[in-house]
């Protein structure tokens, strides 16, 4: 998996590559719009990621030239601004998900995998989803572990899928969300704890090991191993 | 919006204005119309009181010198039919007997002494014995079977009779009569025209004042960018219009510069924030001990907790300066709410609360989907985090014609007496709260942002009471479905 990453901030730039080589993908990076431009016709990449305010360019503009050009591959938009025009905006113009600063570079690592599974293997899915002793059948909709029924609520299922899906990742809170409900929003409060906690009660039930963990800080993660 | 023609004329600005300026017009010409009348009348009076005086002179002259004998009734007789031949103001149909003047003798005693005039005598001695006519003053005699007085000059004679002269006043009158019949079919001429002229130019005026209202009301709720129409004349109206644009000119500026202040705050903050954040985060997956994963972990929730006080704070400050930017599509506020409490119910169990919907089913506006989500979790959190244990919080949509209907009850303690009036205000919160106070400040800047009304209460019954009214129909159109669809994803 190739990335272009284009981000002028030379700390954060470091970071994001660092993380994303970390997380197994080919980092090219550039510090402005020109280089990024160059790199983008010079090869192939599966996915980009671009910060809007570049020093030399508005970030929208490359993104619209280089569709233009027939860039193809996703673009994950990173933004200090976050009004709505300038999502939209970014949206319209052929970038496929936006992040507004500062996030967590576990939502974005998922974001981009999102970007990336979306748009290579929209082949066969699966009908059956399976972490260690757990398992989904998403067709009737029902959840085991260790051959045994849980009881779920269809939302409960939903959440459950997400975090299987995402197994060994880490998922944070705005992620969820955004996936299980549909909603970009920040709550003040702790209801989407509150609901892994009630899933948590019913999968990781005593005497099994626990599958899903918190990390604090960062979002929850179900253990793959 | 209001139209020209949708507004009845008799409640229109134009038709008060021309009202009062016809009533005013009226009254003046009116009262200068009497004092012209009185003046005429005055004039006319006096004149025939000279000519009465004079030929009352002349005849007692004659009566004076004509020997008394069969000759004196001729002789005066003669004169006094001479004299009335010269009556002033004397119309020419008059052609019959003339009983528009009289010459009158009455003897010493009383009696008569000589007639000269149409018809019998009786009438007009009985009136000129019944009245005191001083002589040298002439004054007014009524006589019975006329209708029109009589003015009358008096001459006392040195053998102690009396000699009369009397001009009826009828043609007099008639003259006035005519005069005040033309002026006032004048007058109301007059007052027409003037009624009209004002009344169109009133309206001229107003209707540029009405398009000026209607560009800026427009302007308000669409972009800043466009401006009132004015006109070349430098009037008031035009005055009015330059220095609305002048306003908007520099309302223009400001909420520029706001955009370009929050813009490069925002920018300013972020960065580091991002940076701070991945070196920390990158710190914690780097297997760090237990005791320093604790210490950045609690960093790194205190920057999610300052990131998410500066997005507010930003979001609060644009809705407030209406620099809101709305992308409108049609949303489903009962399904929105469903899943909201889909969402918080788990949460709201923990604590205790109970929540209920009463809704009349699907419910769709057109509005800004990403801030009524927001707007709605706001309401939420709002409600888990101020109510105590074992309330029950109520939720109501209806819908009317035009607007979309939203009450949030609940039994709790309600708003503080000192801060109900103030709740919608940034950073105003209840003694006990931990928040920001921006949750409501953002929720009444987002329902303004669309048109809606919203209203804080507290029930008689005890709790709180949030009423919000959203139109249904965005005045801004342009829904653009497609981006929004991607960008719920």
């Amino acid at each position: 998996m190739r990335v272009l990453l284009v981000e002028d901030e030379l700390d954060i730039q470091g970071f994001l590559q660092r993380s994303l080589a970390e997380a197994g993908y080919q980092v090219e990076a550039a510090g402005d719009a020109r280089t990024a431009e160059r790199l983008a016709i010079e090869s192939n990449h599966d996915a980009l990621v671009v910060d809007l305010g570049l020093p030399d360019q508005d970030g929208l503009s490359l993104i619209l030239r280089l569709r233009q050009l027939g860039l193809s591959a996703p673009v994950l938009i990173l933004s200090a601004r976050r009004s709505v025009d300038d999502r939209v905006r970014g949206l319209e113009q052929g970038g496929d998900d936006y992040l507004t600063k500062p996030f967590a570079l576990a939502e974005l690592l998922a974001r981009l995998r999102n970007l990336v599974k979306r748009n290579t293997s929209s082949s066969t899915e699966a009908t059956r989803l399976r972490v260690l002793d757990l398992e989904l059948d998403l067709l009737r909709r029902e959840a085991s572990r260790s051959g045994e029924l849980l009881n779920l609520t269809p939302q409960e299922f939903i959440l459950l899928e997400y975090l299987c899906r995402n197994a060994g990742r880490v998922v944070t809170r705005s992620m969820i969300l955004d996936e299980v409900w549909g909603m970009r929003i920040q709550p003040d409060t702790n209801v989407v704890d509150v609901h892994i906690y009630r899933l948590r009660g019913k999968v990781d039930t005593d005497g099994r090991g626990p599958l899903i963990r918190t990390l604090r800080g960062v979002g929850y993660v179900l253990r793959d191993r | 919006m209001f139209s020209g023609t949708a507004k009845p004329i008799m409640r229109s600005a134009a038709w008060r204005l021309s009202l009062w300026a016809t009533l005013a017009f009226a009254c003046g010409t009116m009262v200068v119309f009497v004092f012209l009348q009185q003046f005429v009348a005055g004039d006319i009076q006096r004149r025939t009181d000279a000519w009465l005086t004079g030929e009352a002179g002349v005849l007692g002259d004659v009566a004076a010198r004509t020997p008394k004998g069969a000759l004196y009734g001729r002789v005066v007789r003669e004169v006094a039919e001479l004299a009335s031949r010269e009556v002033p103001h004397k119309p020419g149909i008059n052609l019959g007997p003339n009983d528009s003047v009289f010459f009158l003798q009455t003897a010493g005693d009383g009696s008569l002494a000589l007639w000269v005039g149409a018809g019998d005598a009786g009438a007009h001695l009985d009136a000129v014995r019944s009245s005191r006519i001083v002589p040298e003053t002439p004054s007014d005699l009524h006589v019975s079977g006329f209708d029109t007085p009589f003015r009358v000059a008096c001459v006392r004679m040195a053998n102690g009779s009396n000699v009369y002269l009397g001009l009826s006043e009828r043609d007099d009158l008639r003259v006035l009569r005519n005069l005040r019949i033309r002026f006032i079919l004048l007058w109301l001429l007059i007052v027409f025209i003037g009624a009209a002229i004002v009344f169109y130019s009133t309206r001229r005026v107003l209707r540029h004042i009405r398009n000026i209202t209607d560009a800026a009301s427009r302007i308000g709720e669409a972009d800043l960018s466009s401006r009132v129409p004015t006109t070349r004349r430098n009037d008031e109206v035009a005055q009015l219009a330059l220095t609305l644009n002048h306003m908007l000119d520099r309302i223009e500026s400001s909420i520029h510069q706001l955009h370009t202040i929050t813009g490069s705050l925002a920018h300013d903050l972020r960065s580091p924030l991002t940076a701070v954040r991945a070196k920390l985060e990158m710190a914690l997956t780097a297997g760090t001990k237990d005791e320093e994963s604790e210490s950045i972990v609690s960093a790194i929730e205190d920057m999610d907790r300052l990131t998410d006080f500066l997005n507010k704070s930003l979001d609060v400050a644009e809705a407030k300066a209406n620099a809101l930017r709305l992308n409108r599509v049609a949303i489903d506020l009962d399904e929105i709410l469903r899943v909201m409490i889909d969402l918080y119910e788990p949460g709201m169990s923990e604590k205790g609360l109970r929540v209920q919907l009463s809704s009349t089913g699907p419910l769709e506006i057109n509005a800004d989907a990403a801030l009524v989500h927001r707007m709605m979790a706001n309401l939420f959190d709002n409600e888990l985090k101020h109510l105590p244990p074992s309330c029950t919080v109520t939720i109501s949509l209806r819908t009317s014609e035009d607007a979309a209907l939203l009450v949030l009850e609940d039994n709790g303690p309600g708003f503080e007496a000192g801060i109900a009036g103030h709740i919608f205000e940034r950073r105003v919160k209840g003694r006990n709260s931990n928040g920001h106070g921006l949750g409501l400040a953002f929720v009444d800047a987002v329902v303004r942002a669309h048109g809606g009304t919203i209203e804080a209460q507290n029930r008689r019954e005890g709790g709180a009471r949030l009423t919000i009214m959203l139109p249904r129909a965005g005045n801004q159109g342009s829904a653009r479905p497609s981006s929004m669809a991607l960008a719920s994803n």
